[in-house]
């Protein structure tokens, strides 16, 4: 295969490889519908409903323990709620798991980091590409022909996400040994190599300082502009979210409290209670 | 040189042969280790089992012929002359995926997020099965196996070395057996090959990335499940090599799943999670054996080299509990 070849397939940006879903922007892409979900006897999440459209950068916050992390883990498998439903791209999902989310386009962070730790940049963001390939073992252990080809294809793709996060001077090195805000900019790498029809970010911006998260900001605006991935993430710097989000959901306590745009959540007063903290006993 | 450095040497390298020879079962330990977790007791009955199979297929002995013969009163023992050793080697390897396949889908997926002793429990029960299954199967005979690998000693090894030795002294060159060397050799091909496969793969990279973090590994889709059946698989095919060499070299007997035995001191000198160094601790294993055998033995009367590995490796345990190679532990308090 010629390089001419992979260009004219890529051309200078990442594209959508993924098949179309036939869901227009601004229709939703995922729906929750009263989904719970308890460990025993503790209840992570309570009836809690709300949708995600196509296109957009959906805010889910709250204070700690409100379900938030549950919640994401819910919507990519790793837990089965009791009750409730998720809708995604039009099919209603039973129990799922996580690989099989995966395969359907959703790719997620974590809020601590999991990478590969023992491995190159370049290795951690190919494993997101783990979904889009699909020449079998037999190929890849003769290393020739399709498999080779399908490779160089992929590594293609994987350039260009390391040009676009401004990772290339790191590409080799092993992942444990990044400073923490460039280790959450390569995870975010390997959640885009899947070209993922639903980024789930998990607190993209804990820890780092206020230049890190400017970056962080413009890389998840740019990723919904250029790509037009729908974003969902969870965050708990308020102007981060308040700036990024075209709408946010609020849980407390493993139940929604709010739902809307910034500005409709910042003025519900159930909100501003669960923040701020309120007596009831007045 | 000197007799007795050339002595040495003669002992150093026969330590090395016999290393390699160890290196290959603690490499099939490692394999399954990093990637699951799982201390998998039954690699030695695998190469066993593995050994088994591959002499019943090329001696061409029909499978379960005991049972049948008594359930049936027929006679049947063998169906025919046999397969030549390529076709038997890998037909196999097809039983050996096929039993990786079986063990995933009845035992470890129904052990799924388990304590590591409970699976390690498992794999024991899981080693008495094999034993008793490949007994059923191929029947207890100690039984030969022959490959077409060479073996006895090297003649050209005998006369190359015996010029080493000074003018006049007494010295009739070194031994150095033949299936030692070409034991050496394959599995110096065999660890290359699985680096390579590895480092340049995307299933390759799908196991590393399992071996790194299961949670991680999940979300970016791969499928543990899937992962599973390919690294048992793997070591299979690593027990098949461990049991041809084993079997060419002391005959194919149910002794052979003690050599599992012996890995367990090259793990705790390699480390459990390293690959590197599971060959550099067999090689260490073999060396150290032989030489205290030669060396330390007449001192104490001999016979230590069954139990110096065992002593060496309990000295690193006091010294350095993670192995020449294994992942530091360091722990949060």
């Amino acid at each position: 295969m010629n390089m001419h070849d992979i260009t004219v397939k890529h051309g200078q940006e990442l594209r959508m490889t993924r098949p179309d879903d036939g869901i227009r922007r601004g229709d939703p892409l995922l729906v929750v519908d009263n989904i719970s979900l308890s460990f025993g006897g503790v209840k992570a999440i309570t009836d809690i409903s709300f949708d995600i459209l196509k296109g957009e950068i959906r805010a889910i916050i709250g204070p700690n323990g409100a379900g938030k992390t549950s919640m994401l883990n819910v919507i990519n498998g790793f837990y089965h709620p009791q009750e409730g439903t998720i809708t995604f791209r039009g099919e209603k999902r039973s129990k799922m798991r996580t690989h099989e989310a995966a395969n359907q386009g959703i790719a997620r962070t974590f809020q601590n980091i999991a990478l590969f730790k023992g491995m190159s940049v370049l290795d951690n963001i190919m494993t997101g590409r783990i979904t889009l390939m699909n020449r079998n073992m037999a190929w890849q252990a003769l290393w020739r022909g399709p498999a080779e080809r399908e490779e160089i294809e992929h590594r293609q793709a994987v350039e260009h996400i390391i040009d676009f996060l401004e990772i290339e001077h790191i590409r080799k090195t092993p992942v444990g040994r990044l400073p923490y805000g460039l280790q959450k900019r390569v995870e975010l790498g390997r959640a885009l190599a899947a070209e993922p029809a639903l980024l789930l970010l998990d607190e993209p911006m804990a820890g780092m300082n206020l230049e890190e998260k400017e970056d962080m900001s413009r890389y998840i605006l740019d990723v919904n502009q250029q790509f037009g991935t729908t974003i969902a993430l969870i965050e708990h710097d308020m102007g981060v979210v308040m700036d990024l989000s075209d709408r946010v959901v609020v849980l407390d306590y493993g139940r929604k409290i709010g739902d809307g745009t910034p500005d409709e959540v910042r003025g519900n007063q159930d909100v501003i209670d669960a923040y701020l903290g309120v007596s009831h006993d007045e | 040189m000197s007799v007795e450095l050339l002595n040495f040497f003669e002992t150093f390298l026969n330590g090395l042969m016999a290393g390699v020879m160890y290196s290959l079962v603690a490499l099939g330990f490692v394999l399954i280790f990093k990637a699951s977790g799982i201390f998998n007791f039954a690699q030695g009955v695998m190469a066993l089992f593995a050994a088994l199979t591959l002499v019943g297929f090329m001696t061409g002995q029909v499978p379960f012929s005991h049972l049948i013969n008594a359930i049936f009163g027929t006679e049947l023992h063998n169906w025919g002359a046999g397969l030549p050793a390529f076709l038997a080697i890998l037909l196999t390897m097809v039983v050996m995926v096929a039993l990786a396949f079986l063990i995933e889908k009845l035992v470890l997926k129904h052990l799924v997020n388990q304590e590591p002793i409970i699976l390690f429990m498992a794999t024991i029960g899981l080693a008495y099965f094999l034993e008793g299954l490949g007994d059923l199967m191929w029947g207890s005979d100690v039984k030969t196996l022959d490959v077409g690998l060479p073996s006895g000693g090297s003649f050209w090894w005998e006369d190359v070395t015996k010029t080493w030795a000074a003018q006049g002294a007494e010295y009739y060159g070194m031994y150095i057996d033949l299936l030692d060397v070409s034991a050496a050799l394959i599995a110096v091909v065999l660890v290359i090959a699985l680096s390579l496969f590895s480092q340049y793969t995307a299933t390759g990279r799908a196991l590393r990335a399992v071996a790194d973090d299961h949670q991680a590994a999940l979300s970016v889709g791969i499928s543990l499940r899937r992962i599973w059946v390919i690294v048992w698989s793997i070591a299979g095919f690593v027990a098949l090599v461990a049991g041809i060499m084993w079997g060419s070299k002391s005959g194919v007997q149910f002794s052979l799943s003690l050599i599992a035995l012996k890995a367990l001191p090259v793990l705790i000198l390699g480390g459990f999670t390293s690959i590197p160094g599971a060959i550099v601790g067999g090689l260490i294993i073999g060396v150290g054996e032989k030489l205290a055998e030669a060396y330390i033995g007449p001192m104490v009367g001999g016979a230590i080299e069954n139990w110096f590995a065992y002593v060496l490796a309990l000295a690193f345990l006091l010294f350095r509990p993670q192995g020449l190679f294994g992942d530091r532990i360091i722990e949060r308090i």
